[in-house]
């Protein structure tokens, strides 16, 4: 396969040469994001190194740095899978941060519900409702995406806000699902039979982060190894192509959307049923833009999801370490995740438009031999 | 009607206009004279469009000189053709379909109060022109609500708003219902009469008889002549159009006693993209053992045709039959139905795929390739390559992203595909388009493989020889409709060529 490495998998950089990539393509992004960002750090005043060696003894020196770093990689994780998930059929799901509230909300409704079911039963059903809630949220654009040809773009972005609005709902008395006489607009406590189950005594480390690596498991070996992972991905490249091979691309684009929109449920589940364990106000905070930022980076790679997801949860959970080391504040890693997406998005354009510009020296060539009417 | 003057409106004088490994145009002379609408012929490649784009400073000429009113120019762009009074009706309409007809026919010209957009101005001429003109168009309609027979009008008046002095019509006729023709045709003539030159590209012989004084024929890139095509007879414009030797030779034929009818077409009728009638009552009937070549200029419904017989568009009346079994949706069973589709990267390929998966395309999801639910890619790896063997499929490997082949080799992986499910029926459209020769010659003994095995071929493609030579029988279609019908022993090619070009007498010759 050496002589198959393709040319569009190779990046050219001036006085570098070529770099064979895929896997390399955001490793090289997020490099010089760190780059830039020391910039920043040093116009602060700070060493760039002893302050990225605070982040990194904060995001993984330790057991309960580890357990920081796993325990906010989680939502990102399934939500950043949501979006991927999605990709691989064409669509972009912008609506994770609507279906974490919509799905933490559904998994919030029966997490208070003293349902006369074991415990285990309860927990399961609780987590169920996270993904039901979500891909009901989904079932919106997906209808109007396959149906009547809406863009699932703007959809899902505009029912963001609905569903925000609707959790703030629930949250508020006279809601049956609000706190009585609560300072703080807020659900009681979940029932701890629906709680997830902590992994490590004395951190918040809950089973979120298995069920994300469990999830891309099973989305990983769906989308390899199924006929309907073949028929995603034919949606997904050619939707023509698609139709031609007698797939109903309608019926795959509204299964796919579903599914997505699952995944950000199981997200809001996730913050719910394990961290917060009341529903909140705005308990998502941006968790599922930041979703999508993780998809991009990843290329939607199933597997690459789950790297960079930890990658986005090791900043977070290091940048308080770093806080009291350096003196840097805290949104510098918002500047670096940033930084990073929009080194993946420029190192992808401009190949694209590398290959572009070959693609079209290609058609010249080959439009004169069949010099239409 | 006679404008004829001294000095033409346009004279392009040899012109000569190479690609990498085609002749386009070889020394062309063209003509038209002022108050002229000057006819032009001929079939796909004949060199037709490239003339005009060199014309309009899309394309520079290699050797030539265009005169325009006995002055010598330099067409370098095609503004620079608009400054000389040059206006072209394109065959894909050039608006901008959310914008109104007024803001679309100012597009381009020099605001009247700059820098405002002063509208005020154009909309009176707007109005004053669709008056003098007998045109209904209103000016504040955006262009996507207009029918496109009134998109082609807007067109016109465009040229009209610049006061063109030689006009282009692309095949204007191929987007409107015969009575809207019959209208244009009038407004061509009118155009002439005020002194214009018109050159009317068609392929449509009554057309040229009733709207041009000359027509100039092309075949190749060559002038073949200019002819009045009241006086030329019919099989004598097609003789000039289309004959020349048929350079492939004609294959070994095997007869088959037992014949079954594997393709029934009744009644059939369907609409095209625009909504426009494609097909029109059609009757077709292919047996087994035979290679049914279907010729016919391009967008006289061949591709509706296949898309109907494939299952991927809806028809609007009739019934079709493939081997006894009615279709109704897209046809799943590739045992019935093999299809190599007109365009592969758009509908055949799923170019980001390695050859493997596009080999088993449609097929992935059956026993043994797929087993208790999961895909059984060591199985499918283990075929492709005997499928690549078989098919002489030039590729590093069947991982391989599809992207990466020749057009040939790309197409070859669509036709093995196709082949290799054995089907009764194998449905092909243009399937040599862009090939080389080693390409076209690998997919033609593909094609008798079917027939030699007991299949039926329905073999649609506007290369006039690769049909007589494949063929059978061949049948010719114009405007959605079966022309002819001519068992291939017989078939002449001129013949041929005056059904391409709807003129019905040519069937009635035969016994």
């Amino acid at each position: 396969m050496s002589d198959n490495v393709k040319k569009r998998d190779i990046l050219v950089i001036p006085g570098l040469g070529g770099m064979v990539l895929s896997g390399a393509r955001p490793l090289l992004a997020i490099l010089l994001a760190f780059t830039v960002s020391a910039i920043m750090i040093i116009a602060q005043g700070a060493n760039p190194f002893e302050a990225y060696w605070a982040m990194l003894r904060g995001s993984f020196g330790s057991v309960a740095a580890l357990a920081n770093t796993c325990v906010r990689a989680a939502p990102l994780l399934l939500g950043g899978l949501g979006v991927a998930f999605g990709f691989k059929a064409g669509l972009l799901n912008v609506g994770v941060e609507g279906q974490i509230y919509v799905g933490g909300s559904a998994a919030a409704a029966v997490g208070l519900m003293p349902l006369p079911v074991p415990p285990w039963l309860h927990l399961i059903l609780a987590i169920f409702a996270g993904f039901l809630g979500g891909a009901a949220w989904g079932l919106i654009p997906a209808y109007l995406k396959a149906y009547r040809g809406i863009s699932e773009i703007v959809v899902t972005l505009m029912l963001n806000y609905v569903a925000i609005q609707f959790t703030s709902l629930l949250v508020h008395e006279p809601s049956p699902l609000a706190e009585q006489g609560a300072f703080f607009p807020q659900s009681p406590p979940i029932l701890p039979s629906a709680q997830l189950p902590i992994l490590i005594k004395g951190t918040s480390l809950h089973i979120g982060i298995i069920i994300g690596v469990v999830a891309a498991l099973i989305l990983y070996l769906l989308l390899q190894y199924t006929p309907f992972g073949m028929r995603t991905r034919m949606t997904g490249q050619n939707p023509e192509a698609a139709r031609y091979a007698g797939i109903n691309v309608r019926r795959q684009i509204v299964i796919v959307l579903l599914v997505s929109a699952g995944m950000g449920g199981l997200a809001g589940m996730g913050e719910v049923l394990g961290l917060k364990l009341r529903l909140y106000d705005y308990f998502s905070g941006g968790l599922g833009y930041d979703s999508i930022a993780v998809a991009l980076i990843a290329n939607s790679n199933i597997i690459g999801v789950v790297l960079s997801a930890f990658f986005f949860g090791a900043l977070r959970a290091g940048a308080g370490k770093m806080e009291t080391a350096v003196g840097i504040k805290t949104p510098i890693v918002q500047v670096i995740q940033a930084l990073a997406v929009l080194f993946v998005i420029m190192i992808g354009f401009a190949e694209y438009t590398r290959a572009a510009r070959k693609e079209k020296q290609q058609k010249q060539l080959e439009e004169v031999s069949v010099d239409g009417p | 009607m006679d404008h004829t003057s001294e000095v033409s409106a346009l004279k392009m004088v040899g012109i000569t206009k190479r690609f990498p490994g085609v002749l386009a145009n070889d020394q062309i002379n063209f003509e038209v004279k002022a108050g002229e609408v000057h006819g032009l012929l001929g079939e796909n490649g004949a060199g037709k469009t490239t003339l005009m784009k060199i014309l309009y400073g899309l394309h520079q000429p290699d050797e030539g000189e265009i005169h325009l009113n006995g002055e010598k120019v330099k067409i370098l762009s095609p503004r620079a053709a608009a400054d000389l009074g040059i206006g072209m009706v394109h065959q894909h309409f050039m608006l901008v379909e959310n914008l109104t007809a007024l803001e679309n026919v100012v597009l381009g010209l020099p605001a009247a109060h700059p820098p405002l957009l002063d509208l005020e101005p154009a909309r009176l001429r707007f109005k004053e022109l669709t008056r003098e003109y007998d045109l209904r168009l209103d000016p504040s309609t955006p262009v996507w609500q207009l029918p496109v027979g009134d998109q082609q009008w807007l067109e016109i008046l465009k040229l009209l708003f610049r006061d063109a002095r030689l006009v282009i019509l692309d095949e204007p006729t191929a987007v409107l219902a015969p009575k809207q023709a019959k209208q244009l045709f009038q407004t061509v003539r009118r155009l002439a009469a005020e002194g214009r030159a018109i050159v009317f590209i068609s392929h449509k012989l009554e057309e040229m008889k009733e709207v041009a004084e000359r027509v100039t024929v092309l075949r190749d890139g060559h002038v073949v002549g200019t002819v009045d095509p009241k006086v030329a007879k019919p099989s004598e414009l097609a003789q000039m159009m289309v004959g020349r030797d048929v350079f492939l030779s004609r294959r070994e034929r095997k007869t088959y006693p037992e014949k079954r009818d594997l393709l029934v077409i009744e009644g059939l009728s369907c609409l095209n993209d625009r909504k426009l009638p494609a097909l029109n009552n059609l009757n077709l009937t292919v047996k087994s053992g035979e290679i049914v070549g279907v010729a016919g200029v391009d967008g006289n419904g061949q591709r509706e045709l296949a898309e109907c017989i494939s299952g991927l568009r809806q028809f609007t009346s009739g019934s079709i039959l493939i081997n006894g079994i009615p279709v109704d949706g897209v046809v799943k069973d590739n045992s019935l139905l093999g299809y190599v589709p007109e365009d592969r990267h758009k509908t055949g390929l799923v170019l980001n795929f390695t050859v493997e998966e596009n080999l088993f395309l449609k097929t992935f999801a059956k026993f043994p390739y797929t087993k208790r639910g999961f895909i059984q890619w060591r199985e499918i790896r283990k075929k492709a390559e005997a499928i690549i063997r078989e098919f002489e499929i030039r590729t590093p490997g069947s991982s391989v992203t599809t992207y990466h082949l020749s057009g040939g080799n790309q197409q070859k992986v669509v036709v093995a595909r196709e082949l290799s499910s054995d089907p009764a029926l194998m449905l092909t459209s243009q399937p040599t388009r862009g090939l080389d020769l080693g390409a076209v010659e690998s997919v033609h003994k593909m094609l008798l493989s079917v027939r030699n095995r007991g299949g039926a071929v329905l073999f649609i493609s506007t290369e006039l020889p690769e049909v007589m030579a494949l063929s059978d029988r061949i049948i010719v279609m114009f405007k959605g409709q079966i022309m002819g019908d001519l068992v291939a022993e017989d078939a002449d090619v001129n013949r041929i060529g005056e059904l391409m070009l709807g003129h019905q007498e040519a069937m009635k010759t035969i016994p």
